[in-house]
């Protein structure tokens, strides 16, 4: 049996004695405190999950550890010119990107353009790491890489380099990219492959983008994706997606298992309305799913109090919160008689949002300052309070910074949590967390980890797994953006100057009503 | 060399040694990554919606709609269209499918010659299926013999289906497979997944592919390390890691 652990403030409680405490307080306590930060999740200051997968990208060569004296970097950082007659190998102008090319993708990709080949042609374009010797071709030295204009041989990590690709002169346009998931290198000359190397598994850090320019009035200019390739990109890493897509979707599974899945999610959260009809449904397809004994799919922990579950809900989720409360009191007393639990503390901060949402704002601060005021300055508790608090301060609440309070959201938010504790009071339920997540969850939540932990192995290298991208790959990030841009200004100013200032001055108001008895809640929108 | 060197060096060696080596995940630190991961109800959510719309339970999405507030990603009354001609598959009644699907897009059956000689070649192992060998004999020469001779593979087919009227006892037959269900099963959801291209829809819902994503990325994580695994996704059990 595992007991929860949660990050949490709760430090009275810790882990259960012997892994056998039932003490409902304490448990039921516990598994409240989980859903508080769900409940800040659609917070402007709650972390997102896209941030982490946020990389500088070169923009630029830099001109400070350059070759300098053979070569001649453009103001514009992106062209070079070689300016000066080269006597031997010792005397290449090579130059890197400002930054590694970013690891945390699919792929990286950037071109040059052969403005003029000079005398020789001595044109490589390649990848190198930052102790790099300036002054040689990439790929001469230890973990380098480059394909070279003259020969077009590829040269890595030797003076002597292989056959390659074709060479590539003035007018040419050659790129060099890195595959990620195949843990190759590729190169193309004017918008087709020319060939793909594997990455050398001894190659560890940073990677620079890198190109040398090597006899007199050889130029190329960088293109770090600000113009339009050559190559086509997306294509190839659309086709890239789809041979990975290939490999996955040959592996097999037990069958009926996303059938099963499905249903177990929808008993987990008491959506039994749905459950009938697709229960129904499954009976007169041909032929009928039966699952529930060849599957072993273990029903009898969450088929309990379901419809009790699925009334709760519904009640929330239509806003009528003091009807769920009492229903609870009849039904499930003992999640609610601990006044500061997150349970209830949670039912109350709706209750309090839905008076806002309805404009009744004086019954709002009354309530507030009844069931909401002890929870401020409680660890955990306090964003909530202060977030609600600040819905007062605005005269279009929803198109405020804490406009999420009033989605639709917020409400299931509720309502998860009230299910959650009500399926811990089941004596059969064996195992905590499976009041907390669905098996649909669980396994999601694997498949995140190990995508995570996969690539903290690979050095950082290639994509993360989030559900949200998957599902929501370009749409997502358009109503983002459009919600932004409609929160006024002067929140946008608070945000980018200082947010901790932002959410001061909202709970400097909120004491104020709560304290202080301001009843015209009007002033302070003036203020 | 100064010693500082000499302790990086040693660093770098330790750190050398541990990367060639499994790295071992204990369940408490496992539990403790699993809990970091932020998981969505909204995108839990869609994800079952997606795969009630593309597995065609359209009252379920109805229901699923109402009680969750998860918005389906397509018209659900195309769903129910769908699954008419699915349906109709299923019960061996090509002819009126071949009908639906035509009410609904004539583009599908004219731009899928294949799906369309699968559809006739289903409608001639019905008409034998019925015992109507002579029906059938004029179907197969008039409707499927001629687009046997453009297509080598529809050929083949055609003449092991033709093979069925040789038979007394069809079911027992080298090509009795063609009897089965699930030869019906097998045409059914060709059709739907054409409908479901033409409306632009993914033929196939997400939720299976992710779970042999899930699949996938554990066998990948176990060539560098040792963590707990699930092995029955039909309970989601984390198994104690074996060292």
């Amino acid at each position: 049996m595992s007991s929860i652990k949660m990050n949490s403030c709760n430090s009275n409680n810790g882990e259960s004695k012997n892994g056998t405490s039932n003490s409902l307080s304490s448990v039921n306590h516990d598994l409240g405190l989980y859903f508080l930060e769900l409940a800040r999740l659609g917070s402007a200051k709650a972390p997102t999950e896209m941030e982490e997968d946020e990389e500088e990208a070169p923009k630029e060569l830099n001109t400070i550890n350059s070759s300098g004296g053979f070569l001649f970097v453009a103001t514009d950082k992106l062209s070079v010119k070689y300016t000066s007659v080269n006597l031997h190998g010792h005397d290449v102008g090579v130059v890197q990107a400002n930054k590694p090319a970013p690891v945390k993708r699919l792929l990286y990709y950037f071109e040059i353009y052969v403005k003029d080949a000079g005398a020789k042609g001595q044109i490589a374009i390649g990848f190198t790491q930052e102790s790099f010797k300036m002054r040689r071709q990439p790929g001469w030295e230890a973990n380098s890489f480059g394909y070279h204009g003259d020969d077009g041989f590829l040269y890595r990590g030797h003076g002597k380099g292989e056959a390659f690709g074709p060479t590539y002169t003035t007018g040419d346009t050659v790129g060099g990219g890195i595959n990620y998931a195949s843990q190759e290198f590729f190169f193309t000359k004017n918008g087709t492959i020319v060939g793909t190397v594997c990455m050398v598994k001894e190659i560890k850090g940073p990677l620079f983008p890198t190109v040398a320019v090597h006899s007199l009035n050889e130029e190329v200019h960088v293109n770090f994706g600000q113009k339009k390739f050559a190559f086509d990109l997306k294509e190839y890493e659309a086709q890239e997606r789809l041979k990975h897509q290939m490999t996955i979707e040959k592996i097999s599974l037990p069958p009926n298992i996303s059938y099963g899945l499905v249903r177990s999610y929808l008993l987990h959260y008491g959506y039994e309305d749905t459950l009938n009809s697709f229960d129904l449904a499954s009976k007169s397809t041909v032929p009928p799913i039966y699952i529930a004994k060849e599957n072993g799919f273990d029903e009898q922990d969450i088929v309990y109090a379901l419809n009790q579950r699925k009334t709760l809900r519904q009640l929330i989720r239509n806003g009528e919160i003091d009807a769920a409360i009492s229903k609870l009191r009849d039904w499930y007393p003992q999640i609610v008689q601990e006044e500061k639990s997150a349970t209830c503390f949670l039912l109350h901060c709706q209750k309090f949002i839905e008076l806002v949402r309805v404009g009744a704002l004086e019954e709002a601060v009354k309530y507030g300052r009844m069931e909401l005021a002890k929870f401020v300055e409680l660890d955990g508790f306090n964003d909530l309070v202060q977030d609600c608090g600040a819905l007062l301060a605005y005269e279009r609440p929803q198109e405020s910074s804490v406009g999420y309070l009033l989605e639709e959201s917020q409400r299931d938010v509720v309502a998860d949590t009230v299910n959650a504790m009500i399926l811990s009071t089941n004596p059969n339920m064996k195992d905590l967390q499976g009041c907390l997540h669905s098996y649909l969850e669980k396994l999601l939540r694997q498949l995140t980890a190990c995508c995570l932990e996969r690539r903290s192995a690979n050095g950082d290298q290639g994509e993360a797994f989030h559900l949200h991208r998957v599902l929501n790959s370009v749409t997502g990030l358009v109503v983002l953006s459009s919600i932004w841009s409609r929160a006024p200004p002067w929140i946008q100013f608070y945000q980018l100057y200082s947010e901790d200032s932002y959410h001061l001055l909202s709970f400097d108001c909120w004491k104020e009503i709560l304290f202080r008895g301001t009843s015209d809640s009007g002033m302070l929108l003036k203020n | 060399m100064p010693p500082f060197w000499i302790v990086i060096r040693q660093l770098v060696e330790i750190e050398e040694q541990m990367a060639t080596s499994k790295k071992v995940i204990t369940r408490e630190e496992w539990e403790k990554r699993l809990n970091d991961v932020k998981i969505r109800k909204e995108d839990m959510n869609k994800l079952v919606m997606n795969f009630l719309v593309t597995e065609g339970y359209v009252e379920a999405a109805e229901k699923f709609r109402m009680e969750s507030g998860t918005e389906p990603d397509i018209d659900l009354a195309t769903i129910t269209d769908r699954m008419a001609v699915k349906k109709a598959v299923q019960c061996g009644n090509v002819e009126d499918a071949i009908e639906k699907v035509n009410d609904l897009n004539p583009e599908i059956l004219d731009t899928n010659p294949q799906l369309f000689f699968h559809l006739q070649q289903q409608r001639l192992i019905e008409l034998i299926r019925n015992g109507k060998v002579e029906e059938a004999l004029e179907f197969a020469q008039e409707e499927l013999a001629p687009r046997g001779e453009e297509n080598q593979s529809f050929l083949e087919e055609l003449e092991r289906t033709v093979a069925l009227l040789a038979f007394e006892d069809v079911s027992n037959c080298p090509v009795g497979e063609l009897m089965d269900i699930s030869q019906r099963l097998k045409t059914a959801s060709e059709v739907n997944a054409a409908i479901l291209t033409s409306q632009s829809h993914e033929k196939d819902p997400k939720l299976p592919s992710l779970l042999k994503m899930l699949i996938w990325a554990q066998n990948q994580l176990d060539e560098k390390a040792t963590y707990p695994r699930i092995n029955d996704l039909s309970n989601a059990t984390l198994e104690d890691p074996t060292v």
